[in-house]
Formats: C-alpha cells, structure tokens, sequence
C-alpha cells in the first residue's frame, strides 16, 4: 500500500503519451522535456521549428503583418467592455458614448485604444500590402505547390473588410459625422443603376435612416465583419505556412539550388500527413543550412513578441493623451458644413466630388463614377494582379526587384494619388468643400435662413 | 460492383450533394430576404405644411421636410434640400439683391442660392446645378391647397416640373 502512495515520478507518465507536466518549460532540463514542451508549446504550432534568419529582419516586412494582428486583437479586447456599455439604440446610442467618454472610469482610454487602434490598423494593413507588392512577395518563388497569389487575395479583402469594419465602427456614436457618413455611403450604393435603391433598401433596412439602420451597422460591426476577418486572419496564417514561410526564404533557396540539386531531401510541414505530396516545400538544403536558420523559440518568438508588445504600449500610451472626438448628437436636420469623412476615407470623398461629368445630355453622377467604378475598378486589378505580373521568380521576396521597376513604379504612382487626395481633403477643403490652401483662413458662414 | 449499382451510387451522391446545395441555398436566400422590410414606418409623403397665409413672403425652410417653399403674394412653390449628389441637406444662402429670372417660361422672383456642404454642388435659386458634382436640379415637389382646413400640402413622392406654381385665392 505505501508504494501506491509514492506520486510518480515527473519523469514517468501513467501511459505513453500523456504529459506529465501540464505547462511545458522554457529551459528543459531533458529530451524528454524538450519534447513535451515542443508538443504543448502553442508558439511551436503556430510557427515552424525552424525559421529563415533574414525573413527576422525588422527593416524587410517591418514587421506590418504582425502589426496589424496586434492591433486586431487590441480591437477586439478593447472592443468587449464596449459592447457592455453601449446601447445601440438611436435614442440612447449617442448618450451611451458620451457615458463611456465622461462618466465611465477608464471609458475615455479604452475608447480610445479602440479607436486609435482602428486608425494605426487602417494604416499598417495598408502599409503591409504596399511592402508585400513592393517586394513581389505574392510570387511563388522555389516551393512546390506554393500558392501565394492567393494569400494576397485574402490580404485585399482582408484591407477591405478592415475599411469595412472602421466605416460601420465610426456610424455607432450616432453624432453628426455617423449620420451624414451613412448617409453619404448609403446613398453611393443607391447611385449604381437598377438595383442601387434596393441595396440601399437592404444596408439600412427602409428608406430612411433609422433605428433598423444603426443595429444593421452594429451587427455587422460586432459579429459579421469580425467574423469573416478571423476566418481570413486564420487562412491567412496557415498559407504562410503552406507557402514556406515569407517570401525571402525563396530567393535564397533558388541560389542554393545551383549548388545542391538534391531533388528527395524535402521538409515538408504537413497536418498529420494529410498533405503529403502537395504539401508545401522549401529546399531542405535551405532550412536546414546551419548559417541561415535559427530556431522559432527563442529568435522568432523574441521578435514578435516584440512588435506585438511594442504595438500594446504604442497605443497604450498614445491613448492616455489622445481622446476620441465626439460630435454633436446626429441631427437628420442639419449637414455640419464642411461634412468630412475619416482620413482614410477622404480620397474617396476626393472622388465622388470631382467624377461627375456630362456628355450629351447625359449626365453620369460622380457618386457612381468615383464611389463604385474607379474603387471597384482599382480593387479588381489589385486583386487580379498577380496573374498580371509576369516577372521571373528571381523577382520574389526582394525590394525593387529590377525586373518589376516599371509596375512598382506604376504602383507607387497610385499610392501617391490616393495619399495626395487623401492630404487635399484632410487640409485644402473647407465650407461647402470648396479649394482652400492650408495657409487660407475660411470665411465666415453665410447667413443661413 | 455491378455497373448498375455504381451508376446508382454515382447519381444517389450527386442527388444528395445537389439537395444539400439547394437546402442550404434556399436557407440562406429566406435569411436574406428577411432583411428586406415588407412594412415602411417612413413618416408619410404627404405632408400638411400650415396655412398659406402663415408663410412669409420670400423663404421659409422646413428642417424636417427638407423643404424650401418659397412665397411670392399668393403664388407659392417648393424646392428640395436634398442635395441630388449624395443626399446631404443643401443650405440656402440669401442673394445680396433679388433677381426676377424665367424659370419654367415664366418670371420667377429668385431671393436665395443653394450650397451642398459635403461636396460642394451649387445651385440657383430654382435648384439648377451651377457648379459641382450634383448631376441633376433640386427636385420641385407637388403643392395644393387642402380642401378640408385650406392648409398647404406638399407632396414628397410627386416632382414636377420647374413651371409649376400655385396660386392662392
């Protein structure tokens, strides 16, 4: 009987197969402890054993991706008490805001580390498509069975969604800036021919702005959207993986590929097997060159470890000074003059204004033009564009590729457009959106009746 | 495996995918078409708006309606604010001096321009497009006298055309 009460020994487990430890160690004092660490380690099933060094460079993806998912979980984190405090109600929803900013403890800063969060998001998915273009990381460079036009696919309409999500977030106060901004987008979706009313019917669930409109816009911002951008986040990720990591390791595997052309000593990492064959692979000649890889635990971890808790601190502190705006409660009389949308959207605001032209009588409004075509136009051949690309694979994973001057160069014109409409509504339009320079004082209001 | 019975489980799987498909099709088109509202709470388009002789000479704006209706004696005429662009809420200014011009085919005592504030449309005082990016003029809408209590009605959901007036007894 006295032996049967001796507890085991950590080192013997009652069964093959069962850990002995629930939580695994970061120094492992045995193989056997390496190894159970490497079976529950989360981080290990999230990222590779193995990772390419130069893929770690701070100053080749900027980190932008890793960025973005930081702040998408502050979104969501800070997002929760939110959702206790808020009333998605036309009556209440504006009062309830007005609470969170003044009268719940802390309200002010988690309203704002939302929001700011959801500013820096905009900006970095932004940010992570240019360098993922720039650096024709959608190509499929050395693995077999890489698919990475794809996973550019999924980042377009990841941006999209990202947009998405920050248009149905700002509606929610219900202020001034919310009702003219769904009335404005309500009324761009209106403007497409034949069945604009209808979906305009659809979004905001009648024919006037109401109550059915602001929960149409809070379900959609709490459930839908983030919903969809999980499920994209999650492929995302796993595609990275499939892919053989970031683009970088491609270059390098194909000027290995000279030296070593050993064709059977593939790794491949595959889900219990089930995708051996197509399974993605990089030369194993590159993973496993001592020089070139290090291990995901400590120096992949390390690293992201410190872009995430870095974007956490940014936005932390950045909150504690910066408070959210709040305009007056939305008022269906009164359009604030000038009315503007966000930042991010004021290119578009840009557009819709200068697109309407006349040929013959025939008038085509400037909401359809610029609100549905151009933009419509502008985000099939992004997403169509790496087909278009017909660069070698040399041109994967590098900066400037000299082979894809002419198309970053056409690129970064486009950028500079977007960015310079962007600068001309933030800071050159004022009442009645007329042309002002920054140095301009504004008039006075006419005298309104 | 006989042909037949292959033949069979091929179309018996297909049979089953392709109800699923349908199933699930039908199911999320009834999802959607909830969404659409069979019943309109709108307030109605047909809107009494007071009795002639309340309104001053000139403009008066109507907030709620988004409605100018302008008086000249007893002739009376309304205009939209609803900026044909993208619907934002035009704001009137008043012109320096009255200008009498044809509008319609006949002379019409113009006191106010219009200015959309979201994108920057200008009209005249009788809603056509001056400069900026609203395609069409400001919407003239439907106006009578009721013939219950002879107070103005204005017709939201009827436009007509620029020469139309109303006059008053």
């Amino acid at each position: 009987m006295a032996t049967a009460l001796k507890p085991p020994a950590a080192e013997a487990p009652s069964a093959p197969g069962v850990h002995p430890k629930p939580l695994w160690s970061f120094k492992p004092r045995s193989d056997r402890e390496a190894g159970d660490a490497i079976v529950s380690n989360f981080m290990l099933h999230w990222f590779p054993a193995k990772v390419f060094k130069p893929s770690l460079d701070w100053n080749y993806s900027f980190w932008l991706g890793t960025i973005s998912a930081a702040l998408l979980l502050l979104l969501v984190v800070s997002g929760l008490p939110l959702m206790f405090l808020y009333v998605p109600s036309v009556e209440r929803a504006y009062g309830s805001v007005k609470d969170i900013e003044w009268v719940v403890t802390f309200g002010s800063w988690i309203r704002s580390v939302h929001r700011l969060s959801a500013h820096l998001m905009v900006a970095a998915v932004f940010l992570h498509l240019v360098r993922v273009f720039l650096t024709g990381a959608y190509k499929n460079g050395a693995g077999r069975g890489q698919r990475r036009e794809w996973n550019w696919v999924m980042g377009v309409a990841m941006l999209l969604l990202t947009l998405f999500l920050s248009f149905t977030g700002y509606l929610l106060p219900w202020d001034q800036l919310a009702f003219w901004a769904v009335t404005v987008g309500t009324n761009i979706a209106a403007s497409i021919p034949y069945v604009g009313p209808q979906v305009r019917e659809l979004l905001i669930g009648g024919r006037a702005i109401d109550q059915p409109t602001l929960l149409r816009f809070y379900i959609l911002h709490i459930v839908v959207l983030p919903g969809v951008l999980g499920a994209l986040f999650g492929y995302h990720m796993w595609r990275v993986r499939k892919d053989g990591g970031l683009a970088r390791v491609d270059r390098v595997a194909r000027l290995r590929e000279k030296v070593a052309e050993d064709v059977s000593s593939t790794k491949t990492y595959t889900l219990l097997g089930v995708a051996r064959g197509t399974a993605p692979q990089v030369r194993a000649a590159t993973l496993e060159a001592r020089d070139l890889t290090v291990n995901a635990v400590p120096d992949l971890v390390r690293r992201a470890a410190i872009a995430v808790l870095g974007t956490f601190a940014v936005i932390s502190v950045l909150s504690s000074f910066i408070r959210s705006p709040l305009e007056e409660a939305a008022n269906p009389l009164v359009t604030p003059n000038p009315a503007k949308a966000p930042w991010y959207f004021l290119w578009l605001q840009e557009i819709v204004t200068d697109t309407t032209f006349t040929v013959g009588g025939f008038t085509v409004n400037g909401a359809f033009l610029g609100g549905v075509i151009l933009p419509g136009l502008l985000i099939a051949v992004l997403t169509a564009w790496p087909w278009l690309d017909r660069s070698p694979a040399e041109a994967t994973g590098v900066w400037f590729h000299a082979s894809r001057r002419k198309q970053n160069l056409v690129f970064l014109l486009l950028v500079l457009v977007v960015v310079l409409l962007t600068v001309v509504g933030t800071f050159m339009r004022g009442p009645s959106w007329q042309f002002f320079w920054p140095w301009q004082a504004w008039p006075e209001l006419p005298t309104r009746i | 495996m006989t042909q037949d019975k292959k033949d069979r489980r091929e179309f018996l799987t297909k049979l089953g995918i392709g109800a699923g498909v349908v199933g699930i099709g039908t199911q999320a088109a009834a999802s959607l078409r909830s969404l659409l509202p069979n019943v309109s709470y709108d307030s109605p388009t047909t809107v009494k708006l007071g009795l002639p002789g309340d309104f001053p000479d000139g403009m008066k704006f109507l907030p709620e309606l988004r409605l100018f209706v302008f008086r000249e004696g007893k002739v009376f005429h309304a205009v939209s604010a609803v900026c044909t662009h993208l619907g934002c809420t035009v704001r009137a200014e008043a012109l320096p001096q009255p200008e009498t011009m044809d509008v319609g085919g006949a002379p019409l005592r113009v006191t106010h321009r219009f200015a959309c504030p979201c994108h920057g449309s200008k009209y005249t005082g009788d809603g056509r497009v001056v400069s900026g990016p609203a395609p069409k003029p400001l919407a003239w809408y439907h106006l009578e006298v009721s013939p219950d209590d002879g107070q103005l009605v204005a017709d939201l959901a009827q436009e007509v055309e620029r020469d139309f007036r109303l006059s008053v007894a």
